[in-house]
């Protein structure tokens, strides 16, 4: 900060160091894993710590063989994307009501929302699992898209209520005085302006729908429909013993992830504070 | 401000979805906890209020679970704060290494939480485990711990896996909020004389509060809500000293097949929640005005 | 300008997630293909589903299903595997469906109870494969004179040990207490852990079935703890509390075991370190493959005075396969579930996964199995952990023995189970 005074010179060996011993933590664990991967499971023993006595990509090459791997990306893509999609549009829509609506009618409908994301998804597995059933949705892959839309959509309500919240009033009115309707201004003013903090809610919400873990759990039954969290867990099961190949599949897993973290770092962070900071 | 009948419309499909799948199925579970139903008949019977009585004075184990979750919840609110304030003005300056530290520092939290469970699991496994033995290398055998099975130690393991995951998105939230505040209202108090702790006291703090209050309500009710890193990693124990309220709804209900007591205990676990969160928020305006 | 910016920054979003979604949607499609012409080409077939918890027999049902199918064109076979924890929770959900789970195995005890309570079994009785299992291992399925499932397991809930050891050492199972506790020294001073025991998992809750098997013998005596009638606090519990803490204290078990989780028990046990694995007969296979050398054989503690004990082990009948009473195609489950009863088909089932089967007359293959197999003549008890009726005072139980080695003294533990018991039955 060039506006404090400067720092001594102990205090820049200080702050480099904890920033490094974070660092490491973060570092070291993820990379035994990622080379506890390749080893088997006699050398993993043996050599928990260090470099594989030989790379080996047998792991890889078994999870790729046995699993229908590719059929589970598909799935979870399709359940991310639509539930996002979903999930931005109702949101986005309900939030601008509140945003418009004064009084009591925005304060019940807000508080409704804030409060869903207290509920605890323990809680309503089995309601939900019957309501589901009754549905005939069970083990479909669009019965766990409404379930994750309606489970995660107060965390979006909460965020784009919060943007919406330091949007100028005046602007909006202005926009209706000259005689556009709600509709318009919602898609000539609100989306355009609210798109950081939409993309972010985007970014967000499909690390949590991809990593999800219950619903699909709870709802999915056949494996053609399974999401790759679901895999990972019949993965542990399968492999009780085996440490490296449960490792291959946590890396697997975690792939689609961290390789979009990677390409577009900088919007999962924006994700984060959009909406939270402004609100 | 007015508004035409169209927002009606605008409210309705998410609403829609809202209470078929959310709110309906919670008024059930508030309808469930009167019953004795025991997660598959189709017969059970009306109990009054019979469960929330057991809940509040019969049974020891709910308060060891929600004493864990308090203790837990405040291990992980007062470290994953601080923590990722401090590296939020550790790397405010948007420098190349900043960048770099903040991403890294991001980074678990693209992780499933499953997954974290799994890395910890074998690092803090006391008979594989790599922390251990690491702390051996280092010549500190004396720090070496039954990490996840001594029964004193097993919450505060999982507590520093939880801000291990999510201090970096928190540090995030911090870093827009500090670099919202205009730097006039630092050369004022620098001007003024002031050190970097008055300057902290004075400025930082007061500015970043709407920030801070998000952090510690999130982390709160994330920290309540600390299921499946629990559940992959200690499943609760040893001796319950794991046990949180999630964890022992879950284990009542499907362990126990007790569903309509399961139910009173997380209409119990909700009014705990809001509670809390409510007293945060109240805490946290008042130091903002 | 701002919102120029971030357009273009959602456009590159948006489009990276399109691209990926196309390559993921790509790489989906070449390898489903052989998914996809197995369901066109079945026109007419019926689809049953097969739900169980052992994910380690996936590749062996893999190929009995296969044949299965082969012999049964109309029938297709869709197997899901969920651990056994998740397996608790999700199982009765699904099977409440009708659609999952029209051939599903069940624990005996607890699920067994809940699951026969709630009509989910459809009734078996009068099935003439019936006729192929061994008589006296099936009523762990009956209630009320029906039998609604067939245990198709048969486990030994006692620690397994390595021969190998055993010999060098001059050692055999021993017959009593202080016999026990001289074997364990040898094998300390000797170097090795006498008893692999994962304290985090499943260790208590099966360990405490030879542990307390001949120190209280009344096979009722769980019904009268539930209800009051007899309490933990009772001399033979805080005994049995008490050798486990002498086991403990003396360190018998490997060091930290309530941080070890039974893969890695399995583990120290498979490299040979431990010399006994305080689990079951359904850990030796994967002991096998692990350490290919190693010679199995299975022992139990006996707590008492030689003359004074009445059982030599712990056996039960387990992986309990029913049929959903909701199921629509009961016909087709019927005869996949005659199928599995085949002598030869459970034969291969029992080689392929190294489990023992309560199917008469197979023969056993490998030395783990056939020294298994003699223990069916030895007067072993039904698992004691499985007829406590209720889950919360089994969980009350198996934490005593964690308090004991956490330590607390014996009397503690078992008060602070007792108070937790009481709490149950006021309910």
């Amino acid at each position: 900060m060039k506006h404090l005074r400067k720092e001594a010179l102990t205090g820049v060996v200080l702050k480099k160091f904890i920033l490094i011993f974070y660092a490491l933590l973060i570092l070291v664990p993820v990379s035994i894993v990622v080379l506890a991967s390749f080893k088997q499971m006699t050398d993993l023993f043996k050599n928990p710590i260090g470099w594989p006595e030989q790379f080996s990509l047998s792991n890889y090459i078994e999870m790729f063989r046995e699993q229908s791997l590719g059929q589970y990306f598909l799935n979870s893509t399709l359940v991310t994307l639509s539930t996002i999609l979903f999930i931005l549009f109702f949101s986005s829509l309900l939030s601008y009501a509140i945003f418009r609506f004064s009084g009591w009618l925005a304060v019940i409908l807000y508080g409704l929302f804030a409060a869903g994301m207290m509920v605890p998804p323990q809680v309503n597995m089995i309601p939900i699992y019957s309501l589901v059933s009754d549905l005939g949705l069970t083990n479909s892959l669009t019965g766990l898209i409404a379930v994750s839309i309606s489970i995660f959509m107060p965390v979006a309500v909460f965020i784009l209520s919060g943007f919406m919240k330091s949007m100028p009033k005046e602007m909006i009115e202005a926009a209706s005085i000259d005689g556009a309707n709600e509709w318009s201004t919602y898609c000539r003013i609100v989306l355009p302006i609210s798109m950081p903090s939409l993309s972010a809610s985007a970014i967000f919400l499909s690390v949590m729908v991809w990593n999800d873990l219950l619903f699909p759990l709870l709802l999915i039954n056949s494996s053609d429909k399974k999401t790759l969290p679901l895999a990972l867990l019949q993965f542990q099961g399968e492999f009780m013993t085996n440490f490296p190949m449960i490792f291959a599949g946590v890396i697997i897993a975690s792939a689609p992830m961290v390789i979009a973290y990677v390409a577009l770092q900088r919007y999962f962070v924006e994700g984060v504070t959009a909406g939270s900071v402004k609100g | 401000m007015k508004h035409s009948k169209t927002l009606y419309l605008f409210v309705l499909p998410g609403l829609f979805m809202y209470l078929l799948f959310f709110v309906y199925p919670t008024l059930n579970g508030l309808v469930l906890s009167f019953t004795d139903w025991e997660g598959i008949s189709s017969h059970w019977n009306w109990v009054g209020f019979d469960n929330y009585k057991r809940m509040l004075f019969n049974d020891d184990i709910f308060q060891t679970a929600l004493t864990n979750n308090l203790k837990f919840m405040l291990v992980v609110v007062i470290f994953q704060t601080s923590i990722s304030l401090i590296f939020a003005i550790l790397l405010l300056k948007n420098s190349k290494s900043n960048v770099f530290f903040r991403a890294l520092y991001f980074f678990p939290t693209i992780i499933s939480s499953i997954s974290v469970a799994f890395i910890w699991a074998f690092v803090f496994n006391p008979n594989v485990g790599v922390l251990n033995l690491l702390l051996g290398k280092a010549g500190l055998e004396a720090l070496a711990q039954n990490w996840l099975g001594d029964p004193k130690l097993a919450i505060y393991s999982i507590a520093f896996v939880k801000v291990w995951a999510h201090a970096g998105q928190m540090m995030v939230i911090f870093v827009a909020g500090l670099q919202s505040i205009p730097e006039e209202l630092y050369e004022a108090v620098y001007l003024d004389g002031a050190t970097n702790w008055q300057a902290f006291k004075n400025v930082t703090w007061p500015m970043i509060a709407p920030a801070a209050t998000i952090v510690v309500a999130y982390t709160t009710i994330q920290s309540f809500k600390a299921f499946d890193l629990i559940f992959a990693m200690t499943g609760g124990g040893p001796i319950y000293s794991t046990e949180i309220l999630s964890t022992y709804i879950y284990h009542t209900a499907f362990q126990g097949s007790e569903f309509g007591y399961a139910a009173a205990q997380s209409m119990g676990f909700m009014v705990i929640i809001a509670l809390i969160t409510m007293g945060q928020f109240k805490l946290l305006k008042g130091r903002s005005s | 300008m701002k919102r120029g910016v971030n357009m273009k920054k959602i456009t590159v979003t948006i489009l990276m997630f399109l691209i990926s979604a196309l390559v993921v949607a790509g790489c989906g499609n070449s390898s489903t293909n052989s998914g996809k012409e197995a369901g066109e080409s079945s026109g007419k077939t019926t689809k049953i589903s097969f739900i169980h918890w052992r994910g380690e027999d996936v590749k062996v049902f893999d190929g009995l299903i296969a044949e299965f199918e082969k012999a049964n064109p109309t029938i297709k076979v869709e197997m899901n595997v969920f651990p056994s924890e998740q397996y608790l929770a999700n199982a009765q959900a699904k099977l409440l469906d009708g659609a999952s789970g029209d051939v599903f195995a069940s624990f005996p005890g607890a699920q067994f109870g809940s699951i026969s309570k709630a009509e989910l079994y459809a009734e078996l009785s009068d099935a003439d494969f019936a006729a192929n299992y061994s008589p006296n291992l099936l009523a762990a399925g009956q209630k009320d004179g029906k039998q609604l499932a067939f245990p198709y397991q048969l486990v030994y809930n006692q620690p397994i040990y390595n021969k190998t050891i055993f010999e060098k050492l001059n050692l055999t199972p021993p017959n009593d207490w202080e016999q026990f506790l001289q074997l364990c020294e040898t094998l300390k001073k000797n170097g090795y852990i006498p008893i692999a025991f994962p304290g985090a998992d499943i260790g208590p809750g099966q360990f405490i079935n030879s542990m307390m098997m001949n120190n209280n013998t009344d096979e009722d005596i769980w019904a009268k703890v539930e209800s009051g009638q007899a309490k933990l606090t009772d001399e033979w519990f805080v005994r049995t509390l008490s050798q486990f803490k002498e086991l403990n204290d003396k360190e018998y078990f490997q060091k930290d075991s309530l941080g070890t989780s039974k893969d890695i028990a399995g583990s120290l046990f498979a490299q040979e370190k431990a010399a006994m694995l305080a689990t079951g007969s359904y850990m030796m296979s994967g002991m096998k493959q692990q350490n290919p050398n190693i010679e199995l054989g299975l022992l139990a503690p006996i707590t008492v005075a030689a003359d004074q004990a009445v059982y030599e082990g712990i056996h039960t009948t387990t992986f309990m396969l029913g049929v959903n009473a909701l199921s629509k195609h009961k016909d087709a489950a019927i005869k996949f579930l005659a199928f599995l009863s085949e002598k030869q088909n459970a034969e291969k089932y029992a080689n392929g996964t190294g489990q023992l089967v309560t199917v008469k007359d197979v023969s056993y293959k490998t030395p783990e199995l056939q020294h298994s197999a003699t223990w069916m003549d030895k007067k072993t008890r039904f698992q004691p952990r499985y007829l406590i009726a209720n889950a919360a005072n089994e969980k009350a139980v198996t934490t005593s023995v964690q308090a004991v080695i956490a330590g607390k003294t014996a009397e503690e533990a078992a008060k602070n189970a007792q108070a937790l018991i009481d709490q149950n039955i006021k309910k």
